[in-house]
């Protein structure tokens, strides 16, 4: 969560005000643009400036001095105050300012909104919401044309609003916590929800974070050094030590894995479990094995070998091939797999992975996703990718994110056994597409493929498999070639 | 002997094996007198805490946990259920420990799925011999909000939640141990001995 100074600027200078009322201010410093510059060596990453004379006037009139801070520093800013048609939003967004804030009025001219996020983008155009009592405050609005936080939230959907700031103006400057309640609607709404309006503790950034919050937006906690900004920066930061995954596949036909290997002191390559262990003992984060002809005698044959590879093994593992009912799934979790994973019988059958994800949780259910270029788009192949479904990649990715699939694994057809990296184009689709792991497959050559895959496309595992079997790359070795180019990696 | 409580939620044979494994004897246990005649109790489990706790409710098991005095760990869902009450289906739970199991949130990818650090807040006989910082297997969905007093070990993602927790003679993890290598088996190895 990133944590977001405010500066708000009337006559000129830096004030506070308490509770949105402009009677009630408090001088800071003279010199907006010191006090920027003295942020950004303190590490923050965004200004909130906020122009009060130009939220008053319904029209921007700090407009220089903001200007001037913008060419102070080289972070970005975020500026809000009067802003209501498009001439003055373009007049900042061409002008070297990053993003800008519209506040409710928006809900006026919703059409305006339309169009400026369609023009500028969702990333830049910011909505904020000022509630009081309950009620969205809409400041140059009559009185009683008032409306409620989930008409709000209807409104700003059908926009194609992104980001919101959610403020409750009671709760301004008093130093005594942020409306989490609010946030909270926000959030799960789908919106990246800046907090903003009485953040003044660690606690409350802890909370937010918590919460889900992108941003929270502090002023006055900082300013009377209620809170030191490097500190609390340093405790909302996103801290995040999962390790990257390394996976071997291993496919199975008869009770062998298929192709050889080039283990020699296995006396026998064949053997799923001998390899298993080997590769576990090699630093593997995890295995796939692939039984890859689906009949009911392979499927059992295949629930026996998962007994003996469980009983070997002390990481965890994933099991498919032809998995198409909640029994098959049971067997094999019952067996000591850890996962299964499902092709064919998601596109056929959705309601399989609601029921198994309902059933056996999310976290063990994997989708493969076996897509292929088609014009523009990737589409979804079926039975070993011998058929085409016309069923679009990545809304297919969704849709299993939405039954409840706990993780993908994605193939690529056009690059599956080439040798020429993974189909990074395809993976930061899906990747960016849903908020579920996703497992990389297909096309891996060398190691700095495997690199590109982690630092281009946000996957969280990758996946290789002859190029493990053949010996051209060495499992510790990729290992310790990602973690010294600090990929989180599990040593 | 150890009894690894079956109450129909995921599969326990990896932690049998894993038992195994290290020479240890196991029974699987469905009912209460099983459980309190065992000298450690095992408490696994994937999937849904409101399934869960209903299973649990109709065997009886709910009601003699609090009983056992003898050492007892919860591993994954099974640590969720020792909290007050789940987010997951609004449950309540067992209440040992304090503390609600909350969903993470949208910032970080749900399920929190693969190797991630535990590190170590407060001395533990759980984790004697184990290094600070090491990987350890997570799958899950929902973590444990619980206080401070009772967290033994954390693990950040997107924020710090609690991986370990400890009261009295109960422990608790939110990572695999029998699905974490090495590192795994010492700490259910720790586990055994105190049993």
């Amino acid at each position: 969560m990133l944590v977001i100074p405010a500066i708000d600027i009337m006559d000129g200078k830096c004030v506070r005000l308490v509770q949105g009322k402009f009677s009630d201010s408090k001088v800071y410093s003279s010199d907006p643009v010191e006090v920027a510059k003295k942020f950004e060596k303190e590490g923050a990453v965004l200004l909130h400036v906020v122009d009060l004379d130009g939220a008053r006037l319904g029209s921007p009139t700090n407009e220089e001095i903001i200007f001037a801070i913008a060419k102070a520093i080289s972070i970005p800013l975020q500026i809000g105050g009067g802003l209501r048609t498009y001439e003055q939003a373009e007049k900042y967004l061409g002008n070297g300012i990053k993003k800008i804030i519209f506040s409710t009025v928006a809900v006026e001219n919703p059409d305006l909104l339309s169009r400026l996020l369609k023009d500028f983008g969702s990333e830049r155009i910011l909505v904020s919401v000022d509630v009081k009592d309950g009620k969205v405050a809409t400041r140059g609005w009559l009185e009683n044309n008032t409306c409620t936080v989930p008409e709000l939230i209807d409104l700003f959907k059908n926009a194609g609003v992104a980001k919101t700031i959610v403020t409750d103006i009671s709760k301004d400057g008093l130093l005594k916590g942020p409306n989490f309640e609010l946030a909270k609607q926000f959030i799960s709404a789908g919106f990246r929800t800046i907090a903003a309006g009485g953040v003044s503790s660690f606690e409350n950034l802890k909370q937010l974070n918590k919460l889900g919050c992108f941003g929270a937006i502090t002023g006055k906690a900082i300013y009377e050094g209620k809170i030191d900004f490097r500190t609390a920066q340093q405790m909302a930061a996103y801290k995040n030590n999962l390790a990257k995954r390394i996976i071997p596949c291993l496919d199975v036909k008869n009770g062998r894995v298929v192709k050889g290997t080039h283990f020699k002191e296995l006396r026998d390559a064949g053997n799923p479990v001998g390899l298993g262990k080997r590769y576990s003992e090699l630093g593997a984060d995890e295995l796939v094995f692939l039984g890859i002809t689906a009949t009911l005698e392979n499927r059992k044959m295949l629930v026996c070998l998962v007994s003996k590879i469980a009983k070997e093994i002390t990481i965890p593992f994933t099991v498919g091939g032809g998995v198409s009912t909640i029994e098959d799934i049971k067997n094999l979790l019952n067996a000591g797999a850890d996962k299964v994973s499902i092709g064919s019988a998601a596109v056929k059958s959705p309601d399989l992975i609601k029921n198994a994800a309902e059933y056996f949780g999310s976290q063990c259910i994997v989708i493969s996703v076996d897509a292929k270029k088609k014009g523009r788009d990737w589409k979804i192949y079926i039975k070993g990718g011998t058929e085409d479904t016309d069923i679009d990649a990545i809304e297919f990715s969704k849709q299993m994110e939405k039954l409840g699939a706990g993780e993908l694994l994605v193939n690529s057809l056009d690059r599956d056994g080439t040798k020429k990296g993974f189909d990074l184009e395809l993976l930061k689709s899906i990747a960016g597409s849903v908020n579920i792991p996703v497992i990389a497959s297909s096309g891996a050559g060398s190691m700095q493929d495997f690199l590109e895959v982690f630092q281009k496309t946000g996957v969280d595992a990758a996946l290789g498999a002859s190029i493990f079997h053949y010996g051209e790359i060495h499992i510790s070795e990729l290992k310790r070639f990602l973690s010294n180019n600090n990929l989180p990696i599990r040593l | 002997m150890i009894a690894i409580i079956d109450y129909k939620a995921g599969n326990i044979a990896s932690v049998i094996n894993a038992l195994e494994s290290l020479g240890q004897l196991c029974v699987i246990a469905s009912k209460p007198e099983e459980i309190l005649s065992a000298d450690g109790v095992i408490f696994p489990g994937q999937g849904r805490a409101g399934a869960a706790m209903l299973e649990l409710r109709k065997t009886g098991i709910d009601n003699i946990i609090s009983q056992i005095t003898k050492p007892f760990l919860g591993i994954c869902l099974g640590m969720q259920l020792l909290g007050g009450t789940s987010e997951e289906d609004e449950t309540k739970c067992l209440e040992i420990f304090q503390g609600v199991c909350r969903r993470f949130p949208p910032t970080v990818k749900t399920p929190h799925l693969g190797w991630n650090k535990v590190e170590l807040t407060q001395k533990s006989p759980l984790t004697a011999n184990i290094q600070d910082g090491s990987y350890f297997y997570f799958a899950h969905s929902y973590y444990v909000d619980g206080p401070e007093v009772q967290i033994m070990g954390k693990t950040s993602y997107g924020f710090d939640f609690s991986s370990i927790m400890q009261k009295d003679n109960f422990f608790a993890v939110q990572f695999h141990p029998e699905k974490s290598g090495k590192q795994g088996l010492r700490l259910l190895n720790n586990f055994c001995e105190l049993c």
